[in-house]
């Protein structure tokens, strides 16, 4: 029995270090003195914070924030927003075609992107919205996970409460926003937390639509310095990175444990 | 507009101000049809036409497009390397998770607790940032893999540079960002394992072999099918973003797949008509996988599909 655990512990340990050894490197390289960098396999002696202050000094760091909070916030709420009305209707009503119209919700989480980008593209191009926020975040509103996440949610409630809430006439919005949604609060923090990581780390989206630097979100503005002067400049680059990642790292670190458990339930990719 | 028959949990009293579900469901129904299925319409109109994504003409050309890439070497080439993102997927999305999901639960609950942080990690990154790390640990002579390499004394591939190695590495990038969920979903599902029937089965002296033969694999059977599928699905866009970060399709084409192709046709040639069509194919090609992935997750949420 022991020895069985040693290998468990080992196998877990090790493949757990392999995951996070990127991350370490990440790190590493971003505090790392520039004579470090390729000097062994470990970049992890010495300490400087100058690579940190270089890219502080050069890219226009607080603006790709906001545009990142703009898009990511845009996306995230109005998702949530969308896919609680939408819930809602499938749970509380019986109408015709119910059971088609939630399909096509379930199905939009498996349409690939390559098919609807470049549509899109042309749709928001016509529209004259490039380079705007609009033109980043509506396309990005289709709330198919939030519906079939909170709609799975929903149905689970407890119909005596319901019951109830109907009896002292709470009906419609007052029913969705007086009853359920704050009775379901830590599944709509997760979904909302869920959509906004995820549209923090959107990538191929605002590349094309956003494709002026005054506009860059995070993560195109790090590839792009990557692609240009930061190509060779490790220490910065990782600098970068590292500022790019650490809101989404620390978000999913404080509310770990329902962002988890509403993954646990939903059971679908996000 | 038929009259609302009763709620679905509750048939509540309807008051004159009730306007019935469409309210409800137009906003995020609207998003929905005018960012998903108008262009998946226009998708398909568009891969019959020529057309160069500026100019106001669009040739007509029937299914010219579809011919010209089944009839394409470099298509056949594009299919084959995505069935070996897929195969490489089933390993690092589907049995390894499911590993890590068995070795995790054998351990007391802080601890797993503990891993099942850890290991989520990578899915919380953005995969664009995390594809510029892997690119430095992937770095030819320099690299911290390659140094470690040769100071282990091995030879030292130039893993992006070398076609026999970049399709390997650029899938480990992707495989390693979505472990961390197709893990969870390992863990879930066992956990929900009914334990009073695993028991019964003990009780009555089943075990080893039987046990999780005739008990526990039709137990876990739903759970096995979603990571199958989601592992098969997912395979299809999760490379993506590591192959344009990393490789843009090189080294001569070998980390390109039907997605990357696609979107290259589209948006670096300008070859409208040829992407519609590949993304068409593309669709067309993994529908089982999604009709059986949609039966699946419409049973689990209390719907039995049409």
């Amino acid at each position: 029995m022991k020895r069985r655990s040693a290998w468990l512990w080992a196998f877990l340990g090790v493949a757990a270090l392999l995951n996070l050894a990127p991350f370490l490197y990440q790190v590493g390289l971003s505090l790392a003195p520039p004579e470090r960098i390729f000097a062994s396999p470990w970049p992890f002696a010495g300490f400087t914070l100058e690579h940190y202050r270089y890219v502080l000094g050069k890219l226009p760091f607080g603006l790709y924030v906001w545009n990142t909070l703009v898009f990511a916030l845009g996306v995230s709420l109005g998702h949530l927003l969308l896919s609680l009305l939408a819930a809602y209707a499938f749970v509380r009503y019986r109408f015709p075609l119910q059971e088609a119209l939630f399909a096509l919700f379930l199905v939009s989480l498996m349409v690939p992107f390559v098919v609807t980008y470049l549509p899109s593209y042309l749709l928001v191009a016509q529209l004259g919205l490039l380079n705007t926020f609009p033109g980043l975040i509506l396309p990005m509103l289709t709330a198919g996970y939030g519906v079939f996440l909170l709609r799975q949610h929903f149905r689970h409630f407890p119909r005596e409460v319901l019951e109830a809430a109907l009896v002292d006439g709470a009906d419609g919005l007052a029913l969705l926003f007086r009853v359920l949604a704050p009775a379901s609060l830590p599944t709509l923090v997760a979904l909302f937390l869920i959509a906004l990581i995820g549209a923090w780390n959107q990538f191929v989206w605002p590349g094309l639509v956003a494709n002026r630097p005054e506009m860059y979100v995070l993560t195109v503005a790090v590839q792009r310095f990557a692609g240009g002067e930061g190509g060779s400049a490790w220490g910065p680059l990782m600098a970068a990175s590292v500022l790019a990642t650490l809101p989404a790292f620390l978000l999913f670190l404080l509310f770990r444990r329902t962002v988890l458990e509403t993954f646990m339930e939903g059971g679908v990719r996000a | 507009m038929q009259p609302v028959r009763g709620g679905f949990w509750v048939r509540g009293r309807r008051s004159g101000l009730e306007a019935g579900p469409y309210p409800y469901l137009v906003p995020a129904l609207s998003f929905l049809l005018l960012f998903v299925y108008w262009p998946l319409l226009y998708n398909a109109w568009l891969s019959l036409h020529e057309w160069n994504l500026v100019s106001p003409e669009r040739r007509f050309v029937g299914l010219a497009n579809y011919s010209g890439l089944l009839a394409d070497p470099g298509f056949h080439r594009l299919l084959g390397q995505t069935l070996l993102y897929v195969a490489l997927a089933l390993v690092g999305n589907f049995a390894l998770p499911l590993l890590l999901a068995l070795a995790t639960l054998a351990l007391p609950p802080r601890w797993q607790d503990l891993f099942q942080t850890l290991f989520f990690l990578p899915t919380v990154a953005a995969a664009s940032v995390a594809s510029l790390v892997w690119l430095y640990l992937y770095l030819p002579a320099v690299g911290p893999l390659a140094q470690l390499l040769r100071g282990l004394g091995g030879g030292v591939p130039n893993f992006l540079g070398d076609p026999a190695w970049a399709l390997p590495a650029v899938a480990l990038v992707a495989n390693w960002k979505y472990l961390g969920f197709h893990y969870l979903v390992a863990l879930a599902g066992i956990r929900a394992l009914p334990r009073g029937v695993v028991e019964a089965a003990r009780v009555d002296g089943a075990e080893g072999w039987p046990l999780g033969r005739y008990v526990l694999l039709p137990l876990l059977a739903p759970t096995l099918t979603f990571l199958f599928l989601s592992a098969v699905t997912s395979a299809l866009d999760y490379a993506f973003i590591p192959v344009e970060v990393m490789t843009q399709g090189g080294p001569f084409g070998t980390t390109s797949n039907l997605m990357y192709g696609a979107y290259q046709e589209g948006f670096r040639f300008f070859r409208a008509g040829v992407a519609a069509a590949q993304a068409v194919l593309l669709v067309g090609m993994f529908a089982v996988f999604v009709v059986w992935q949609y039966r699946l997750l419409s049973r689990r949420d209390g719907y039995e599909a049409a």
